[in-house]
């Protein structure tokens, strides 16, 4: 039977990153993917991702799987494509259907990297169509180029969930609400509050009770819940909605483990059922890895990080690296991953309904979790929100961005070092008081979270310039008449383009720059026309 | 009211009973329903969960023909008095069907096979004949066309063995059973040379009559007491497929024993099979499953029904069997231990005749006189060649 | 392993409640209402009641309902969901024709 070295099963951010670190060692590898194209869950990842540089923190997630792909070729990993693995059996023997054949081949090393599969909710109309997986709703539009429907009811206040409904309006869908049953927003504020801005609104405490509809969804109703998530009679709320997108959280796929005979263990926090691994990722079968959402459902950051460093230690097994290259990696790749695994959203964190403050000891806005916007009162108390004063004196950024997570794209993108975060990537940015903006808005274009934005308060005699990013199409164009929403996605009133910059650096996030009267200059933070 | 009660390991209870069964399967079910019927208490334990043994892992088939003939009046008996009466019986759809059974030939080498099974089965008053291609391709229009013999018996069937032991065990413990699972009985205990219960790891369970019907397993706890079961372990595997349109009503096997099956009332084809290096990859303790043996069963499967080709396996599966020496169980009272009774063995067949083991077992508890001579199934039995 | 219960049979009767018809298992079509009845007629663990009614034995091989069932099991028995043990997974991961298992060159 032929043996392989190192065989990854999966060529998503975890398979490729394992890959490319035991392939950059020396090492022969061989990656097998089910799907027709490589890159897992990163080809669908429009947005922006968040991080520091080394976590590939402002490029968006196809663009790091086109990267993670081209390295792993360049260093001979053989990516073999429509090849499921259907079983680990004994002795570390995979078996791969390929070609209309079973191929039995055996590893020295198996890195599992299969990812994770979308949890759901029933309820009454969930088998009718028009009922979906967010993440299923980002393959149709990102992959297939297909609207999912219409009128979107998004259940999930996740970052899945967010994230998807945000991507659901960029493909031209309306999403009529975001619903969670829990009494806060579980996603990063600033996911939400990009799509609050453009009218979506909010219900958390809320399920959903029924969907109707004769052949397909037509509707939908939806339902308080109490603290004990009993629905409240009399609260229903009719939705017009031909689409129910599901966020619910994800499981990891850890079939193969299981199979291999990995001691297993059932972990909540993790996702469900896992393989048991130590600090390398290795689980309790000498040789065998499980690296990303696999082994527990985090960002792809993360699971990129966990096969660097299940890729080091294979190496390291395996004698293409001594002890002290082995020690240095896995220490340089684990406080990496630490980083990510700070701050509001990190394991211990998760789920705690106790946090009212920053780390920095700022009031953790409470609007914002259960809403998905910041009031104009709690916004002026942050940081990156400079003092009245200081606004003034002309164009400044203002930084809304107001939790901590692990996330410093702002503080490179300032050539005028206008903004600072520090080492400690989940710091809060902080606007210097003496700021010399110059209105380039790179900062604008370089936050993942969309939550800077220009104002210059001295742009004409009781009129104020808001420069914001913008990711819609069809593009406005200068002299363009329209309105301004406020945070809360509610009409302000009239307003004018006066400004569309659109760079290559910038990535594909357009500045927008409008004209409203001075009055908004703290409120009008979206644009439509 | 609890649904379960947790029992704390360590808690050195003292349970009483009229009859304690080791082992929580179909025979075990089928005993303790038969037993309960009577009202006769009965405690079962189990070391993991109803049905978790072979129970939940054989091919399915109720069949009389090409059994050995020791067990034909077991099986005679329960296809024509319990099989057919046992959903309604017991209030869950077992899904037994009584649609006949090929055994199919391809060789002059399995016509002889065939023709064996045949007469043995006319012998005991069986319905068998042997049918030619034609007659075969008539009844079976789906064989590949190397088939040119088969057995057919119109009497035999199959069921749903989960269900069948599920249901078993829904009607003992309505009836007053008690079942306790999780737990592992380590040895029998004896009070003046005559049982007088188990041990298990935490608690004591007091009886007057065990019966030891736990498979494998039955054989380390009987030798507490110095009695010794001649069988030993083999793993099986099966392949079961996607639902399909309704295409066989027969139980299936081959005169060469590669594969065995049937389409189950779900739609989906269940198919076993043995690879021939089963007895010397036995001493596992997972049932696990060898990389070489799903592909193995399609191959012999596509030889006899290629049409099948197409057609997706979405799950494998393996268990073990429990092998007497002779190939015929063991349904016996151990004399030399008063109150010991022995119901395993049954060598990959049990399935068929569990119903009948389960009322005569009982018949043997409680008046040492079954329905059925259970004579050549004594536990004494086995002898040296010469 | 598999804690040691007794298992005990409700006096009370089968009590239906508002969702019982909402499918659960979407490849085999069991109600959550099948899956409560089957708990209440004595199956104790998601194996049992896999058995039982078949959920989990489709085409997705319980990838789906696994979480569901798990949680209405442990409702039902008034236990933590994690205390439930889940079916083991099988080859395949995915389904594969009987002519391609066949087609694995083991004998060349």
């Amino acid at each position: 039977m032929k043996r392989y070295e190192l065989i990854v099963i999966g060529a998503g951010p975890a398979g490729l990153s394992a890959a490319i670190e035991a392939a950059s060692n020396g090492m022969d590898v061989i990656v097998f993917d089910e799907n027709s194209k490589p890159g897992g869950q990163l080809l669908k990842q429009i947005h922006k991702f968040f991080g520091s540089k080394a976590h590939k923190a402002k490029e968006r997630g196809f663009k790091i799987g086109e990267e993670l792909l081209k390295e792993a070729r360049e260093l001979g990993v053989e990516v073999v494509l429509n090849a499921v693995v259907i079983g680990i059996f004994q002795n570390k023997e995979v078996n791969v259907m390929l070609d209309g054949q079973i191929k039995h081949i055996k590893a020295n090393n198996i890195i599992i990297a299969t990812g994770a599969s979308e949890n759901v909710v029933p309820f009454p109309g969930w088998t009718m169509p028009g009922v979906i997986g967010a993440g299923a709703a980002q393959t149709m539009m990102n992959i297939h180029g297909l609207k999912p429907g219409n009128k979107i009811l998004m259940v999930g206040s996740g970052n899945v969930g967010l994230v998807v409904a945000y991507q659901l309006i960029q493909a031209g869908c309306m999403v009529k609400a975001i619903i969670d049953a829990a009494p806060r927003i579980g996603g990063y504020g600033v996911h939400a509050t990009k799509v609050a801005r453009m009218g979506v609104p909010f219900y958390l405490s809320h399920t959903i009770k029924v969907a109707y509809g004769s052949e397909a969804v037509e509707g939908a109703t939806i339902v308080q819940v109490d603290r004990n998530w009993k629905a409240i009679e009399g609260s229903e709320k009719k939705l017009d909605v031909d689409t129910i997108c599901i966020a619910v959280g994800l499981s990891p796929m850890s079939q193969l483990a299981s199979m291999a005979g990995c001691d297993m263990e059932n972990n909540p926090q993790k996702g469900g059922t896992v393989p048991i691994c130590n600090q390398y990722n290795e689980t309790s079968i000498s040789g065998i890895y499980a690296a990303g959402d696999v082994s527990a459902i985090e960002e792809a950051s993360s699971a990129m990080i966990e096969g660097r460093i299940s890729g080091t230690a294979v190496s390291y097994n395996q004698k293409y690296i001594g002890k002290s290259e082995f020690v240095n990696r896995f220490k340089e790749y684990s406080e990496s991953l630490s980083q990510l695994r700070q701050g509001m959203f990190s394991h211990e964190n998760k789920g705690r309904i106790d946090l009212t403050k920053t780390e920095e000891g700022y009031d953790i806005s409470q609007n914002l979790l259960q809403n998905g916007y910041l009031s104009e009162k709690e916004v002026i108390k942050y940081p990156g929100v400079v003092s009245e004063k200081v606004r003034k004196r002309g164009i400044v950024p203002i930084i809304e961005c107001t939790q901590n997570i692990p996330c410093d794209p702002c503080q490179t993108a300032c050539s005028m070092g206008c903004i600072k975060i520090g080492n400690t990537i989940t710091n809060l940015p902080v606007v210097d008081e003496n700021s010399n903006c110059i209105g380039c808005g790179m900062c604008v274009a370089s936050c993942s979270g969309q939550a800077i934005f220009l104002v210059d308060e001295n742009y004409a005699p009781g009129f104020a310039a808001i420069s914001m990013p913008y990711e819609l199409y069809p593009l406005p164009q200068k002299g363009d008449k329209g309105v301004a929403l406020d945070r809360a996605g509610k009409v302000l009133g009239e307003a004018q383009v006066i400004e569309v910059k659109t760079i290559k650096a910038m990535d594909g996030t357009n500045v927008l720059t409008i004209k409203v009267p001075l009055e908004w200059s703290m409120k009008a933070r979206f644009f439509k026309y | 009211m609890q649904m379960m009660e947790l029992i704390n390991k360590g808690g050195d209870r003292v349970i009483k009973s009229d009859v304690i069964i080791v082992g929580g399967g179909v025979i075990s079910c089928a005993i303790a329903y038969n037993l309960a019927k009577r009202n006769i208490k009965v405690i079962v334990i189990e070391k993991d969960h109803i049905g978790a043994g072979a129970s939940s892992r054989n091919g399915g088939g109720v069949r009389q023909s090409a059994r050995d003939p020791r067990e034909l009046p077991l099986a005679i008996y329960a296809i024509k008095n319990l099989w057919p009466y046992l959903s309604k019986e017991l209030g869950v759809e077992i899904e037994y069907h009584k649609k006949g059974n090929f055994r199919l030939g391809k060789t002059p080498e399995h016509l002889k096979i065939l023709e064996n099974v045949v007469n043995q089965g006319l012998d005991a008053g069986l319905e068998l004949r042997l049918l030619e291609k034609d007659e075969l391709r008539k009844l079976c229009p789906y064989i590949s066309n190397e088939v040119v013999n088969a057995s057919y018996c119109p009497t035999d069937g199959h069921a749903n063995p989960m269900k069948t032991t599920l249901a078993f065990y829904k009607n003992a413990l309505k009836l007053g059973t008690k079942f306790i699972t999780g737990e592992t009985v380590k040895s029998i205990i004896l009070a003046k040379g005559k049982v007088s219960g188990v041990k298990t790891e935490t608690n004591v369970y007091e009886a007057p009559e065990v019966v030891l019907a736990a498979g494998y397993e039955s054989k380390a706890i009987a030798n507490t007491v110095g009695i010794d079961i001649a069988m030993r372990k083999e793993l099986i595997e099966a392949i079961i497929t996607e639902a399909q349109p309704q295409m066989f009503s027969e139980m299936i096997g081959t005169a060469e024993s590669d594969f065995y099956g049937h389409q189950t009332e779900h739609g989906s084809f269940v198919f076993g099979g043995s690879t021939g290096l089963e007895p010397f990859l036995s001493d596992e303790v997972k049932t696990i499953n060898k990389s070489i043996t799903a592909p193995y069963i399609c191959r012999a499967v596509l030889k006899y029904f290629p049409i099948m080709s197409s057609m997706n396996i979405i799950r494998t599966w393996s268990g073990f069997m429990d092998i007497m020496a002779d190939k015929v169980p063991v349904l016996s009272k151990v004399k030399e231990v008063p109150g010991l009774t022995l119901a395993c063995g049954f060598s990959g067949h049990g399935f068929g005749i569990s119903p009948a083991v389960g009322q005569l077992i009982s018949e043997l508890i409680i008046n040492g006189k079954p329905s059925i001579s259970l004579d050549a199934f004594r536990y004494d039995r086995l002898k040296p060649k010469g | 392993m598999s804690k040691t219960i007794e298992r005990v049979l409700l006096d009370e009767e089968f009590i239906s409640e508002t969702d019982d018809s909402v499918i659960i298992c979407r490849c085999e079509e069991i109600t959550k209402g099948e899956i409560r009845k089957a708990v209440y007629d004595g199956m104790r663990n998601m194996n049992e009641v896999k058995r039982y009614l078949r959920v989990g034995m489709g085409l997705c091989q319980g990838q789906t309902c696994t979480k569901l069932v798990k949680s209405i099991i442990a409702k039902e028995l008034g236990i933590n969901p994690g205390e439930i043990e889940v079916p083991i997974p099988r080859s395949p991961t995915r389904p594969v024709s009987m002519q391609t298992y066949a087609n694995d060159g083991i004998n060349k």
